[in-house]
């Protein structure tokens, strides 16, 4: 390379901070960079130098800096300089194989990668197989596999793609092979150049049948266990390789954190399961608690008007008699029909029935509502579209959408004058639109992000008990999307745009 | 009793109305009936009271707003209020979070089903 052509980055940029300069640049007197990306101090490495003036930015920590500097025409003119060689991160001096540790380091992207993915739209089995992939690029392995205890008895069981169809593996979680044995003891095993080996009769042991089942030809192999958050095996993430050799110090502590990633994944998982199902209680609480407002009205009526007539009968007042019999009576056929109602109607009890009328299940589901919603004193409207029925969609996924939608928005209405409107329309050949307005207090900029991420990271853990993971869930399923309209005091808006069946 | 105790029933629910009406009249009470806290405050300048009955979930204006309102005017605030409602505590938790300070605010409270005879016992005890 030719060094008269190196230029730093006060150079490039003709900096006013450069060296000589009465208020110099932290990069100008990075003497612990001296050298890197061959410039003089952070010359050639500034992107990693905290608040730098460049782009007049003043809160420019390196993480902060890092997507500006990236874009930096600087940034990729040394890259293209220094070609291989090209470091991307700072390495303290004194550190021995810099360049190794350099190659690991970047590799952390692949990890923040993972990360973004593990943040956002959810599915376990494509989470582990972008997992699993990024653990074979990264130490170089013919392939990786991540096999979860399953079943009763327990077994390990791994899924693979192979030639684009998807293979069922199966091991036995004891120590006759060494992922078994990696689950059943809990410990990292790394077997280097197998068949060279002579099996020493104790300890991890190669089990050929795994070449067979996997389709692979493994020279080494490295299992690392999956450990939940209380440190029981829920798995092994495995690696193997056709090449000789061992896999290295660096790959084991790749495995590691890729065996961190796919805990995380399953348990973030299991949590929105269970989420899940305390939803579906908490959506059936919700109805129950609509009809016991319901019930105790009735048993009121009841009460008063059994009273009046007992009375009446006692003072022979015919007139009475006839004017609370009249009550009892209709207040009978109320619960007769509210039973009735709940037994005919129940979308939780019918399994993923499969509906024809979204007008008719959002008629009956605001009728159900009626009564809070007057308890309440919110007035609740059906604007029903026209052509939208009939249509195919998951009845009981769709009721409890619009069960947490209207109790949300029943929430958020104001003390009088609430007033919610559930409305459906047809807005593609396949597409429907259904929507729940409240006129409440509106959300303000930073708890409409939070809402709308909700349901993007679909994560419960930030939630408040609002449902919207479960609805974002559910329409996720129908191939749809989310939309929210708010503002302080001007009320809420959420709209349902799902794909038929 | 020396003259008629006049009782003001605020009640949406026609039926219910009807059913106070007709289980305290005997008794008595003078009985009026209007169907929302709105009606109640016209009607109260119109008329002395002895006791308001007052349903809590009404539309237009509910109990809980009403009964504040009557409580913070010097002229209405001896008027002895009995709430009734049939709503649950989760509606009170999510909705009115201070259910406590609201409830000061009235004289008695009744749950629905209420019983006539609690009523009544609860109405007497007030007017005493």
């Amino acid at each position: 390379m030719n060094r008269s052509k190196i230029i730093n980055c006060w150079d490039f940029r003709q900096c006013a901070h450069g060296p000589g300069s009465t208020d110099p640049c932290p990069v100008v007197d990075d003497v612990a960079s001296d050298g890197v990306n061959s410039g003089k101090n952070a010359g050639r490495i500034c992107w990693t130098v905290s608040n730098t003036p460049c782009f007049n930015n003043d809160a420019n920590s390196f993480p902060q800096k890092r997507k500006i500097c990236v874009s930096c025409s600087f940034y990729h003119r040394v890259k293209r300089e220094e070609g291989e060689g090209f470091q991307y991160f700072k390495i303290a001096q004194g550190v021995q194989e810099a360049e190794a540790l350099h190659t690991t380091i970047s590799q952390m992207e692949h990890l923040i990668d993972i990360n973004n993915r593990l943040n956002s739209g959810f599915d376990l089995y494509e989470t582990i197989g972008e997992i699993t992939e990024e653990a074979r690029k990264v130490t170089g392995s013919q392939r990786s596999i991540v096999f979860l205890v399953k079943g009763d008895p327990p077994v390990l069981q791994g899924e693979f793609k192979l030639r684009g169809k998807k293979t069922l593996v199966s091991i036995p979680i004891d120590e006759n092979s060494a992922v078994g044995y990696s689950a059943s003891t809990n410990r990292i095993v790394s077997l280097g150049d197998i068949h060279k080996k002579v099996n020493a009769g104790s300890g991890p042991v190669f089990n050929k049948s795994f070449d067979a089942q996997c389709n692979c030809n493994t020279h080494s192999l490295i299992a690392v266990p999956v450990q939940d958050s209380e440190k029981r095996n829920i798995g092994v993430i495995t690696a193997v390789n056709a090449k000789k050799g061992f896999f290295s110090a660096d790959d084991e502590w790749f495995m590691c954190t890729y065996a961190n990633q796919v805990a995380l994944a399953v348990e973030k998982q299991k949590f929105l399961q269970q989420s899940i199902s305390a939803l579906r209680l908490a959506s059936i609480g919700e109805t129950v608690a609509g009809l016991s407002h319901c019930i105790k009205n009735i048993a009121h009526a009841l009460r008063g008007s059994s009273y009046i007539i007992k009375r009446a009968i006692d003072t022979n007042n015919v007139r009475d008699i006839g004017a609370a019999w009249e009550i009892l009576d209709r207040h009978i056929e109320n619960l007769a029909n509210l039973s009735l109602d709940v037994l005919s109607y129940n979308p939780e009890t019918q399994e993923g029935m499969k509906e024809k009328s979204l007008n008719g299940l959002v008629k009956h589901t605001i009728e159900l509502f009626q009564e809070e919603a007057k308890a309440r004193a919110i007035r609740l409207n059906m604007e029903a579209g026209e052509n939208v029925d009939p249509c195919l969609f998951d009845a009981r996924g769709i009721y409890r959408c619009l069960i947490n939608l209207i109790t949300n928005a029943f929430d958020s209405c104001p003390l009088s004058e609430g007033s919610v409107t559930v409305s459906t329309r047809r807005v593609g050949e396949k597409t429907l639109m259904i929507s729940v307005s409240d006129n409440g207090r509106g959300m303000d900029e930073n708890t409409r992000a939070e809402v709308f991420g909700l349901f993007e990271t679909s994560n419960p853990a930030s939630g408040s008990g609002l449902g919207l993971p479960t609805v974002a869930d559910i329409v996720k399923k129908h191939n749809g999307r989310i939309e929210l309209d708010t503002s302080p005091g001007k009320g809420t808006t959420f709209r349902l745009i799902i794909d038929e069946l | 009793m020396p003259a008629k105790a006049r009782i003001l029933v605020v009640e949406d629910n026609m039926d219910e109305a009807k059913l106070v009406k007709m289980a305290l009249e005997p008794e008595g009470y003078e009985v009026i009936t209007t169907a929302n806290g709105k009606q109640a405050q016209e009607h109260i300048s119109k008329e002395a009271l002895d006791l308001i009955v007052l349903d809590v979930m009404m539309p237009e204006m509910d109990g809980f707003a009403f009964c504040s309102w009557l409580k913070k005017n010097k002229e209405y605030e001896n008027i002895p209020v009995i709430l009734l409602t049939g709503v649950g505590e989760h509606i009170y938790d999510s909705k009115y979070p201070l259910k406590g300070v609201m409830h000061a605010d009235a004289d008695e409270y009744l749950e629905k089903p209420v019983k006539p005879e609690d009523l009544l016992d609860t109405i007497s005890k007030l007017l005493k």
